[in-house]
């Protein structure tokens, strides 16, 4: 999904002097660009939920803060990628890897039906950041890197090994 | 014959292959196929439809960021009461006021600082946690409220460090009482507005 959100500024002062409607109108504008990022990284929508409230109540709350330098979006897209970063490094417990490795697990509709969007789904919460965030928000390794306290060779590695997973669902789905 | 890796492809993919990898792939279909095969994989994802969020998140927010503004209120109005509540003490022990410059200072001070408790007061009256203030009146008030926390947070500090006579601690209170009676307007005008 491409977003290209322009807030008018207007509603940008109104928020920043607090003012109630503005900054909803804020979240009504964002709302579903911040949830579609962060469920596309966290597994469990509840997460990605959780996500999107703390995401806005920082908004909401640092909103006097933002200058205008860079769009609205990538301040609050940064702000979002951050906290869904933190939740996954915060819950690493659950970070497995043996889910993408069980193509046979009852209930993960495997087979013909498995389409990209479910194969991308099955990858570790770490693979979907590093795929979402490099491949369709456009990140760099360096970014990604910076965001995730890690090398940008890990981010490559990553990159490369998600793709590497994400070619071997597809085939064998194509086959069954 | 040695092939790319999905490392090797995505070099190609971002212009930093090796040499070996992109002359390979000029020459191995197989490799070409799996670069096309991943620059469709990356169109696919780009493609796939936003999702929504299943609930309304908006309320919980705008009850949080309510629920701080008023704790911020309160906050100053014990912080403040308690101040007050020592100026006028200290002004009823003064026996003897200090005279001249010093003086005039000390009475302006405690004048302030009663006059602030005062609008404090009032403003009880306009409390309107929960009552929905909308458009000018919400961001002046906002705006107003944040002022007067970033002017307590630079009394809270003054006041450890000078004693009552200092004509910049004067200046602050005098300051906060044109705050508090800016805010008292903008309160009232509303409620005003509303019919109370
Ligand atoms: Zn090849």
């Amino acid at each position: 999904m491409t977003v290209a959100l322009a807030v008018p500024d207007v509603i940008v002062a109104r928020a920043q002097a607090g003012d109630e409607a503005a900054l909803e109108a804020l979240y009504r504008a964002f709302e579903t660009p911040v949830y579609n990022l962060v469920r596309r990284i966290l597994r469990r929508p509840e997460d990605a939920e959780d996500v999107l409230q703390e995401t806005f109540l920082e908004v909401v709350r640092n909103i006097k803060q933002f200058r205008g330098e860079g769009y609205l979006w990538g301040w609050i897209r940064r702000i979002a990628t951050t906290k869904a970063l933190m939740r996954i490094r915060r819950e690493q417990v659950r970070e497995t890897e043996s889910l993408d490795e069980e193509p046979g697990k009852p209930g993960m509709h495997v087979g013909a039906n498995l389409d990209l969007e479910r194969a991308f789904d099955r990858l570790s919460e770490t693979s979907r950041a590093v795929v979402w965030l490099h491949d369709v928000e456009g990140y760099t390794h360096e970014e990604i890197a910076d965001q995730m306290g890690k090398t940008v060779s890990f981010s490559k590695s990553q990159l490369a090994r998600a793709h590497a997973r994400l070619r071997r669902m597809l085939d064998e789905g194509a086959q069954a | 014959m040695m092939h790319c890796t999905m490392e090797d492809l995505g070099a190609v993919r971002a212009g930093e292959g090796s040499v070996w990898a992109r002359r390979h792939i000029t020459t191995c279909a197989a490799c070409r196929g799996e670069l096309e095969a991943l620059f469709q994989r990356v169109a696919q994802l780009k493609a796939l439809p936003a999702l929504h969020p299943p609930r309304d998140r908006w309320p919980a927010i705008q009850a949080t960021l309510r629920a701080e503004r008023s704790r911020r209120r309160r906050t100053w109005g014990t912080w403040t009461g308690s101040l007050a509540l020592a100026a006028t003490i200290a002004a009823v022990l003064l026996v003897q006021p200090p005279r001249g410059e010093q003086g005039k200072l000390h009475a302006e001070l405690n004048q302030a600082k009663q006059q602030s408790a005062t609008l404090e007061d009032s403003l009880q009256q306009y409390d309107v946690d929960g009552r929905v203030l909308s458009g000018h009146a919400a961001a002046l008030v906002a705006d107003l409220e944040d002022r007067i926390s970033m002017l307590d947070g630079t009394l809270a500090q003054q006041e450890h460090v000078t004693h009552g006579g200092d004509a910049a601690l004067v200046k602050l209170w005098q300051e906060r009482v044109g705050l508090m009676r800016e805010l008292v307007n903008a309160r009232a005008t509303r409620a005003r507005y509303v019919g109370l």
